[in-house]
């Protein structure tokens, strides 16, 4: 029998594909294509004069490991591991405050809790900038109160990097969390009370479990977000300051190594992919263990 | 929720939060019209900073490039992306590579993106320019814009496009009468959140741009003045740039209830 | 026979291994009011979505007046569908709905004005005209979507349990309405509906679907009153089924009693089957039995008792009018004789 006219709106196989086919292409010849180029490049070697001589070789492997630089990779894990964590707390204690909330005006807090977010980064950035550095708000608000002592710098430190990726990545934080929490029934936590729990035990017991998916989803991106992080720690960590992100910009940049940014590169991805596999293989086990058989 | 004590703590917690989110940002609005323009007085309101933009002619001309980066992206991810969407939720068997290959562009690391293409772009010895950030920018444009477009398709009702087939409409009346004006606010929504982003995105650009200074962006030259130091008149530039961020991203959605990636 | 209005000739339709319809043949006629009566997973919705074009036929052919219709794709053919779901198109007011199909046909807008307003008449929601879809409530879209597809005038309009959605009432009150419309329009209706009900008030004739083949065709009188198979007998209404053997002078029931049946089906007759309203009290019936009440079912217009029988081991429903109840008075405990005919006794085999 012939396909009907509008099998082509309804069908599983050949056209679908015309229509992803350009999308597709573009994809691959300029996102896949380039990455396997850079895969390809880690095993080459800086030419003299700053080019690439195409001699195969495992020495920018190697020295990614090298103890200099796997400094910098466990420092940059640390950073990313802390903002995460602190960006989680805040994130799930906001989400948990704004799903309390009555029902009308949740999407509203929400919108005004994630607007942040899709502003600027460079900008969002640049906001900690004025308010950390010298002669910022924080120390002329001090200066202010009549504090005269000398204020240590707050800016091009850790501790400004660190405030500076939660405060880029909160938001999204706050998203992942509301998920899972807006979608709990409020008779859950009202049972838990029935049966003698008290607020805090029902949180722990009741809540807290049933909503970590979206803490545990939260975590992975920010982490990841963040150890690949050039812009904040280039702004807020000062010159001195390396992260993977910066590393990899200096070799492109300054260094002119390219094979070798691209061996860091490629080690970072591999950190990210494996970070993210893993997130995918709980999320599916915490949502099959939930189904309920049909009927 | 029925205790007092817990809702007064609840709206404590939205209070820090949303002071710590939203004081920074006010700081950098307040400073920009900031007569003294810096932090240690308030000498009056005054807009002369932006009057200083207008006058800076390397300003200008980064939102010049900026604009045609953002337009042409967005225009070229928005065809892209949508029928990726389209083709994709029609397809209904769709692997785990190919999910992977189209989500991929929203969570690789900007930075190892940028230095790709800018090795491809070396390699091929592409001379850079705009036309190479336009071309980079759509490779993430288009999965945002897809993104957005797949959760419209998910609660679409496909009955509408048997229905218009049994009232006689052929392949192309459906699609221009009934699929394409049912989609349309998420396809707005997604060219919305795709000029934003294209607008915003600094590190790509800075690496696409190749090398001469004709072809630097907004946040190109905005990273460049930061790195000279704190002025009032990067607070007005960076107040204007969050705006039209904010703008686009209310009217996407007020079109698309809740279409944004993650809502 | 083969000139009528619209023929199913033997058409079969498989899913991988699944055989979903299997070798239905069926006569329409013209301006009739057809019901394919069946469960889920019957095919009778496999059924209705090959005469509306959305399935290929895996064999057999679809013949309307005397053309086949089979190769022809879903809008190319004079036939309409009614959604389950009805399918309205969001973005366009209930006006706009009900004109696209007949700006499908490129009929001048002069004409198309006329009849989307002739038709809002008819289904009394012409102040509802430019209103948009999710501003309707549920009965009342389900008459857009009635109208979209009337408006065109087609040979044939098919309608997939259209009262599904609605509530009690409004479901009495949709399914007089409809038949009133098929006959005001004169056109031939075929509805797909699981509710033997439905069927029974609305269509002129039934097909009872099972497992992707035809049970039993004819009218609602016939159905009910001579259902040709165990099944179908279950099926439609309510029906009391008493196990018996085979004997020389009847059929012998659980308790030793003959069992005399005039409506007898296939051979090796193991169940008899009696109506419910066909039972009257006492003794003087062809067939008597005795058992206790054990439940009452009070229906306002009627009341059923639940008996307590050695004859079977579900209890024999008895159907008594309001009035008898009334003088009668049954209570649950009491003991009871009923007795009914044996041209009211269906026998089923096994």
């Amino acid at each position: 029998m012939q396909a009907p006219v509008n099998g082509f709106l309804m069908s599983t196989d050949r056209r679908p594909m015309l229509l992803m086919t350009p999308a597709l292409l573009w994809l691959f010849g300029l996102m896949v294509v380039p990455c396997l180029l850079i895969l390809v490049l880690a095993f080459f070697r800086r030419g003299i004069y700053g080019g690439i001589e195409y001699t195969w070789t495992f020495e920018n492997i190697a020295l990614v490991f090298d103890p200099l630089y796997f400094q910098i990779f466990m420092k940059s894990a640390g950073i990313a591991g802390l903002s995460a964590a602190i960006a989680c707390v805040l994130g799930y204690a906001a989400a948990y405050a704004i799903a309390a909330m009555p029902r009308r005006h949740q999407p509203l807090l929400l919108f005004f809790a994630v607007l942040p977010f899709w502003s600027n980064y460079l900008v969002r950035t640049y906001a900690w900038i004025v308010l950390l550095n010298r002669e910022g708000l924080i120390v002329n608000l001090a200066r202010w109160i009549g504090y005269e002592g000398e204020l240590p710098s707050m800016l091009y430190t850790e501790q400004a990097v660190v405030i500076g990726l939660v405060y880029n990545y909160l938001p999204f934080v706050i998203l992942s969390c509301y998920a899972p929490l807006s979608r709990l029934s409020p008779e859950i936590a009202e049972a838990s009370r029935d049966l003698g729990g008290s607020a805090w035990t029902t949180f722990r017991r009741v809540t807290l479990p049933m909503t970590v998916p979206g803490i545990a989803t939260g975590f992975v991106f920010v982490f990841v977000l963040s150890i690949g992080n050039f812009v904040t720690p280039a702004l807020l960590g000062g010159g001195q300051f390396q992260m993977i992100g910066n590393l990899v910009y200096a070799q492109f940049l300054t260094a002119n190594d390219w094979p070798f940014g691209a061996a860091l590169s490629m080690v970072l991805i591999a950190v990210m992919l494996g970070l993210l596999m893993g997130q995918a293989v709980v999320a599916e086990r915490a949502s099959g263990g939930k189904r309920a058989p049909d009927g | 929720m029925a205790d007092r004590n817990t809702f007064r703590l609840m709206l404590l917690i939205l209070g820090v939060v949303f002071a710590f989110l939203y004081i920074p940002i006010s700081v950098l609005v307040g400073l920009s019209f900031n007569e003294g323009g810096l932090p240690t007085a308030w000498t009056g309101f005054s807009t002369k900073w932006y009057g200083a933009l207008l006058e800076n002619d390397d300003i200008l001309k980064a939102a010049g490039n900026t604009l045609i980066v953002a337009v042409f992206s967005t225009l070229l991810s928005t065809i892209l992306g949508t029928l990726l969407a389209v083709g994709v939720e029609i397809r209904r068997r769709n692997g785990k590579w190919l999910e992977t290959v189209i989500f991929a562009p929203m969570i690789i690391p900007d930075i190892v993106l940028a230095i790709a293409l800018l090795s491809m772009f070396s390699l091929m010895g592409v001379k850079m320019g705009l036309h190479t950030i336009i071309v980079s920018h759509v490779v993430f444009n288009l999965a945002f814009v897809c993104a957005v477009v797949r959760a419209r398709l998910k609660s679409f009702d496909w009955s509408i496009v048997e229905a218009s087939a049994d009232l006689g409409g052929s392949t192309l009346n459906t699609l221009r009468r009934v699929v394409i004006p049912v989609l349309m606010p998420a396809i707005i929504a997604g060219a919305l959140l795709a000029f934003t982003l294209s607008v915003d995105e600094f590190i790509i650009a800075f690496f696409t741009a190749g090398a001469g200074r004709s072809s630097i962006t907004l946040p190109m030259q905005i990273f460049a003045m930061i790195r000279f130091g704190v002025t009032p008149e990067i607070n007005a530039l960076a107040t204007l740039v969050m705006s039209v961020s904010v703008v686009a991203l209310a009217l996407s959605q007020r079109l698309n209830k809740g279409g944004l990636p993650g809502q | 026979m083969s000139d009528a209005f619209l023929s199913i000739k033997d058409v079969n339709k498989t899913f991988g291994s699944v055989r979903a319809v299997d070798g239905v043949s069926l006569d329409i006629h013209e301006n009739e009011f057809f019901a394919l009566l069946g469960a889920s997973g019957s095919g009778k919705t496999t059924l209705l979505r090959m005469l509306a074009g959305f399935e290929d036929l895996s064999g057999g052919d679809v013949v309307l007046e005397g053309a086949s219709i089979a190769a022809l794709p879903p809008n190319r053919r004079p036939v309409n569908l009614m959604f389950q779901s009805y399918a309205l198109f969001p973005h366009m007011t209930v006006a706009q709905n009900i004109a696209y199909g007949l700006e499908m046909d490129r009929l001048p807008r002069a004409e198309i004005k006329t009849r989307v307003a002739e038709i809002l008449e008819v289904i009394q929601l012409g102040h509802l005209a430019k209103r948009k879809p999710d501003q309707l409530s549920g009965g009342q879209k389900q008459r857009v979507a009635l109208a979209r597809a009337l408006v065109k005038r087609p040979k044939v309009l098919l309608l997939d349990e259209p009262l599904g959605a609605l509530d009690k009432k409004l479901r009495s009150e949709m399914q007089l309405e409809l038949k009133r419309l098929q006959h005001e329009f004169g056109i031939t209706f075929i509805v797909v509906t699981h509710d033997q009900e439905e069927a029974l008030v609305m269509a002129d004739r039934i097909a009872i679907m099972r497992d992707g083949g035809l049970l039993q065709v004819g009218t609602p009188q016939d159905i009910y009153e001579a259902p040709g198979t165990r099944f179908a007998a279950d099926f439609i209404g309510v029906m009391n089924f008493l196990p018996v053997t085979a004997g020389d002078q009847g059929f012998v029931a659980r308790d030793g009693s003959v069992i005399l049946a005039d409506r007898v089906n296939g051979t090796g007759g193991a169940i008899a089957a009696v109506r419910p309203e066909r039972l009257v009290l006492g003794d003087r019936g062809q067939n008597t039995l005795r058992g206790t009440v054990t439940n009452t079912a009070y229906h306002g217009l009627d009341l059923l008792l639940h008996v307590t029988t050695r004859l079977s081991d579900a209890p024999v429903i008895a159907r008594m009018t309001a009035e008898l109840a009334d003088t009668l008075r049954p209570e649950m405990g009491q003991e009871i004789t009923l007795s009914w005919s044996a041209k009211d006794t269906h026998i089923f085999p096994a």
